[in-house]
C-alpha cells in the first residue's frame, strides 16, 4: 500500500461500520494491495452497502417525506416567527393593524412552540429512521435551504431568520443518535402538543396539507416508543 | 439454492477451517478460480450467507501483522454445509452427459 493512497483508503473506509472497517483495512494491509485498487475496493463495498440500505422504504421516506418538505415548511415557520417578533418589537407597525399586541404575542408563542417541537421531532425521526443514510437526508434538507437563501427578498429581516429551526432540529438528530428508546409518555405528550398547535387557527388558516409534515414525525415517535424493549429507528 | 459465488465462498471457507477470514477466503477463491474477487462482493456475500444462517462470523483479536486490525472470522454452519452439498449434487446431476464432462472423463457420448 503506497503511503500517498492509504489516507484516502482510510477516509473512504470511514463510510463503513466500525467492525467492517477494521476487517477491510486489515485485509488490505495484510495482502499489501495497491493503493488505487484498494481504494476502489473500499468504495465498491461502500456503494454496495448504500444500495442495500436504499432497498428499504425508510431512507426514501426520510428524504422525500421529511427532509425536503420539512425543511421548506420549517423555514416558512422561521420567517413567520421572525415577522411576528419584528411586529412586536416595532410597535409602530402594530398601530393601525387589526391585530392587538396580545394576539401577536399569543401567535408568537404558539408558532415558537410549534417550531421548536416540530423541528426537534423532524430531526429525531430523520436521525432514527435511517441512521446509515442520515448523510443523504441531511444533504437533501440543505437543497431547499440553499434555494430559499438565494431567493430570500425580505429587506427588514436577516437571512438568518430562515434558519431558526436548525438548532432544535440538530438537537433532535443528536438525541436520535444517542437514545435507543424514547419515553412513551413524553412521546404522546409531544405528539398531542404538536398536533394541537398545528390545527390551531393562529398557526394555520385551515389545515394546510403540508403542515402535516410536522405532525406525522411526532406520531411516528409514539409508534416506535410503544413496544417495551423495542429500539427506535433501526434500519 | 446457492449461487455460484456463494458456493465458492462456502467451499473456500470450509476448506480453510479455523483459518477462514476475509483475506484468506478471498485469496483462496482467486487462486482456485483464477478470477479477481472484490472486497465488496466478498463481504456483502458473507453478510447475506450469515443472514441465511449458512455462515457464522465474529471479530477476532487485533494482530500486529495487520496493523493492529481485527479479522472477521468465518465458520460454515451445518446448514451451510448442507446447502453446499445440495448445490454440488445438483451441478453434478445436471452435468451428466454434457460434452465437456464426457470429454474430460474420456468416455464416448
Amino acid at each position: 500500500m503506497t503511503s500517498t493512497h492509504w489516507p484516502l483508503v482510510e477516509v473512504a473506509a470511514r463510510l463503513l461500520e466500525r467492525d467492517e472497517r477494521e476487517a477491510v483495512l486489515g485485509d488490505l494491509l495484510e495482502t499489501g494491495e495497491g493503493g488505487w485498487r484498494g481504494l476502489l475496493d473500499v468504495l465498491g463495498l461502500v456503494v454496495r452497502r448504500q444500495i442495500l440500505h436504499w432497498r428499504s422504504w425508510r431512507p426514501w421516506l426520510a428524504v422525500f417525506g421529511l427532509a425536503l418538505p420539512g425543511s421548506l415548511l420549517l423555514m416558512g415557520f422561521s420567517v413567520s416567527i421572525s415577522s411576528i417578533y419584528e411586529r412586536l418589537v416595532d410597535r409602530r407597525i402594530l398601530i393601525g393593524s387589526p391585530h392587538p399586541i396580545h394576539e401577536a404575542f399569543f401567535q408568537l408563542l404558539c408558532r415558537g412552540l410549534l417550531l421548536i417541537g416540530g423541528s426537534w421531532a423532524c430531526g429525531f425521526v430523520m436521525g432514527s429512521m435511517s441512521r446509515r443514510t442520515l448523510w443523504v437526508s441531511i444533504a437533501s434538507s440543505c437543497f431547499p435551504c440553499l434555494f430559499c437563501l438565494v431567493r430570500f427578498r425580505e429587506p427588514s429581516l436577516s437571512r438568518l431568520c430562515l434558519f431558526l429551526f436548525l438548532l432544535p432540529a440538530i438537537w433532535g438528530v443528536r438525541q436520535a443518535l444517542r437514545l435507543t428508546r424514547l419515553n412513551l409518555t413524553f412521546a404522546i405528550f409531544l405528539a398531542i402538543a404538536i398536533t394541537t398547535l398545528t390545527i390551531l387557527p393562529t398557526n394555520s388558516r385551515g389545515v394546510w396539507a403540508l403542515n402535516w409534515t410536522l405532525v406525522w414525525p411526532a406520531w411516528y415517535i409514539v409508534a416506535t416508543a410503544q413496544g417495551d424493549g423495542r429500539k427506535a429507528g433501526q434500519s | 439454492m446457492l449461487g455460484e459465488f456463494e458456493y465458492l465462498l462456502i467451499t473456500a471457507a470450509a476448506g480453510l477451517g479455523d483459518k477462514a477470514y476475509g483475506a484468506a477466503i478471498r485469496e483462496e477463491m482467486e487462486v482456485t478460480t483464477g478470477r479477481r474477487c472484490s472486497i465488496g462482493a466478498l463481504y456483502t456475500t458473507i453478510d447475506r450467507l450469515e443472514t441465511k444462517g449458512l455462515l457464522k462470523t465474529w471479530m477476532s483479536d487485533a494482530t500486529p501483522q495487520r496493523g493492529g486490525r481485527a479479522k472477521r472470522m468465518v465458520r460454515v454452519t451445518s446448514k451451510g454445509v448442507q446447502a453446499a452439498k445440495n448445490f454440488y449434487d445438483a451441478i453434478t446431476r445436471v452435468s451428466r452427459g454434457a460434452s465437456w464432462v464426457v470429454n474430460r472423463t474420456g468416455r464416448a457420448s
